[in-house]
């Protein structure tokens, strides 16, 4: 099939899924009021609560949202074939994923702004709060293991890629200092400082790291694992102006220029699909069903959305018409990144057999060379473009890994600090969450590790839709089109959770690992199971919620 | 015709802010009124029922502290939680 034929399906689909269903939602459902107050204008502060156009929050929200994980998952989940993964691209988009995005977003903005903690606590029960916190802990740890495992892999499998990232991070501090300190004019700054990443990734090409650190370090995983960490680090502890916020500023460019004339290059090219439709219903990592639709996460549903459309967009929406094309039409617009992935890794390989040697290397080096190959047809040379490729996965990974470091800094400093006073510390904050991460990346086989993420996000998925069906009961609204999706997310993700933790730990309980892969599966396992077993108790919960908001609304009480 | 190209010009100029900076602006922000609130905390606790400075002193700043003291006992009594941290 030719990839045409996706992109086109693709509009088929936000045509249908946008303009028709979500709209319908939104006006006969939600009934979403150009006249409410919404909480940004209620409770203005001008800092977390402030009226923000459409425009920025679209931007905003593309980029809290798009990272590595809508390119990775498709990559990935083509090992069962194009076909199922296309499909539930389309289908996880048009049923699931823009419902969680918008009703996030509106359930927040019509109940004060609250965050996720607060809304499980009223409509949930007191104790979905304490849950739900924990299981975002190790969610987060998931995301740093994942996600630093694709940094490790590319920065080892693809030797221009340490060369970009060296002078990323030395531009993105440059910026920092030159916005924040010397106050240089910011179009110079952000000229000056792309231009310096563009010139380190033309170098990495030129000098590869194994041809300037030696083959040994070059190729060494524990010690990209503690370079990165050691970034990370920084990320956390200094101001997040001085480091964090300055790369990601720089990064977004480079990020944004690639995807722009990356997709050209593919409609350009318009290659045919030369992997097959379908493969096998049950493969290496598990079966079709339930991994494959953790697999691919982002792209068709992320729990990661609720929370930035919770906690950060419903608080800057001005009007309420402005959540469906913010909430839901960036969700339309990433399906179309998980597409691009999903072309990208089922026609640049003549076989299947060269998509598994590029694969089992890690996703990086399939995203590089799709990359090359679609920068190629504007006129870049190869070398050039797989580098350019092999540092936007770098970027796209590593900007989220340093967030949720410091995410988890705080985290363990709010969890742990009535224990002792010495977790208030961040640096002590900090490195326990580096060195859990640390560990998981050197530990963890990265295939097992993104299903882990994607269980869990899909699992931070289902417990959203779960407080928004538990809202629109007690809202006495039609509640089927949530309650659906909720039950088949939560279902299919236990499942996914719990198949990927038995197999895990079957192989520390029978010998089957040693060394470190036992360590990794050891802790892998437990995680997951401690993720399993947070579902369970929320979604007992969640059913006791559901029917006593049933009842109220069966004896008019509410 | 020049309008909707002017239009569409400013919405992507916009959405190019959105993506890059707006996030920068937000922790900017956010930084600015932890200080705030520090300040605030130390100055005019003696409103949430705490007396650190004596009144005096708190009398002498409030002038300065009038076009905070709504949003800033809004943003400090208000529940928050991890999930308010990630975005």
């Amino acid at each position: 099939m030719n990839s045409v034929i996706v992109v086109v399906l693709g509009f088929i689909v936000s045509f249908i899924g946008y303009g028709i269903y979500a709209k319908y939602i939104d006006k006969k459902v939600i009934q979403a009021d150009p006249k409410k107050a919404t909480p940004a204008r209620m409770y203005m502060d001008g800092v977390e609560f402030m009226p923000t156009n459409r425009n920025i929050l679209f931007g905003y929200q593309f980029k809290s949202v798009a990272g590595a994980a809508p390119i990775i998952g498709p990559i990935i989940a083509i090992q069962w074939g194009w076909l199922p993964a296309l499909i539930w691209i389309l289908a996880g988009t048009f049923f699931i994923g823009w419902v969680q995005d918008y009703t996030s977003a509106m359930v927040a903005m019509r109940n004060d702004g609250a965050s996720f903690g607060r809304l499980s606590h009223k409509l949930i029960s007191p104790r979905a709060r304490i849950i739900l916190l924990s299981f975002i802990y190790f969610y987060l740890l998931l995301i740093a293991g994942a996600f630093g495992n694709v940094v490790v892999s590319t920065a080892t499998s693809l030797k221009a890629a340490p060369m970009a990232w060296l002078f990323l991070t030395v531009s993105g501090v440059l910026a920092g200092q030159m916005i924040y300190k010397w106050h240089n004019d910011i179009i110079f700054t952000t000229i000056f400082c792309v231009v310096i990443t563009l010139i380190g990734i033309f170098l990495g090409s030129l000098l590869p790291s194994d041809r300037l650190l030696g083959e040994y370090i070059a190729g060494n995983k524990p010690i990209w694992a503690v370079i990165a960490f050691i970034f990370c680090y920084f990320a956390a502890v200094l101001p997040i102006w001085r480091f964090a916020l300055p790369i990601n500023y720089v990064a977004s460019y480079i990020v944004f220029l690639g995807l722009v004339f990356g997709i050209i290059g593919i409609i350009i090219l318009h290659p045919d699909f030369s992997l097959p439709a379908y493969t096998s219903f049950s493969i290496k990592i598990g079966p079709l069903w339930p991994i494959m639709f953790v697999t691919i996460a982002c792209g068709a549903i992320s729990g990661w959305h609720s929370v930035v459309s919770s906690s950060g967009t419903a608080r800057q929406l001005e009007n309420e018409l402005d959540a469906r094309p913010v909430g839901a039409g960036v969700m339309f617009v990433e399906m179309f990144l998980a597409l691009f992935a999903l072309i990208i890794a089922g026609t640049i390989y003549t076989s299947p057999q060269d998509y598994s040697a590029a694969v089992k290397v890690g996703p990086a080096s399939v995203f590089a060379a799709g990359v090359a190959k679609f920068l190629g047809v504007l006129g870049m040379p190869a070398d050039i473009g797989k580098a350019y490729g092999s540092v936007m996965m770098i970027i796209l990974a590593i900007t989220i890994m340093q967030l949720v470091i410091r995410f988890m800094r705080v985290a363990t400093s709010e969890l742990l600090s009535d224990l002792h006073p010495l977790f208030r510390n961040a640096h002590v904050g900090t490195l326990i969450a580096s060195l859990l991460g640390l560990v998981l990346v050197l530990t963890g086989w990265w295939q097992y590790l993104w299903v882990l993420f994607g269980g869990a996000n899909q699992l931070m998925a289902s417990l959203a839709l779960m407080l928004v069906t538990a809202w629109l009961m007690a809202e006495q609204r039609s509640y089927a089109w949530t309650l659906y999706p909720m039950i088949f997310m939560f279902v299919t993700t236990i499942a996914a959770l719990f198949v990927t933790s038995l197999s895990l730990l079957q192989k520390v309980f029978t010998g089957a690992v040693t060394g470190e892969a036992l360590v990794g599966n050891t802790l892998m396992g437990i995680v997951g199971f401690f993720l399993v077993l947070c579902a369970l108790v929320l979604g007992y919960d969640g059913i006791g919620a559901f029917r006593r908001l049933r009842s109220k609304a069966v004896r008019g009480e509410i | 015709m020049t309008e909707e190209k002017g239009g569409l010009f400013r919405a992507i100029k916009e959405f190019v802010y959105g993506l890059a900076a707006h996030d920068s602006a937000r922790y900017a922000l956010k930084s600015r009124a932890s200080m705030e609130h520090l300040f605030i905390l130390i100055t005019m606790v003696d409103m949430m029922g705490v007396p650190i400075v004596p009144p005096y002193y708190s009398l002498m700043l409030l002038p300065y502290v009038v076009p905070q003291i709504a949003t800033g006992k809004r943003r400090m009594l208000r529940e928050k939680d991890l999930t308010d941290a990630l975005a």
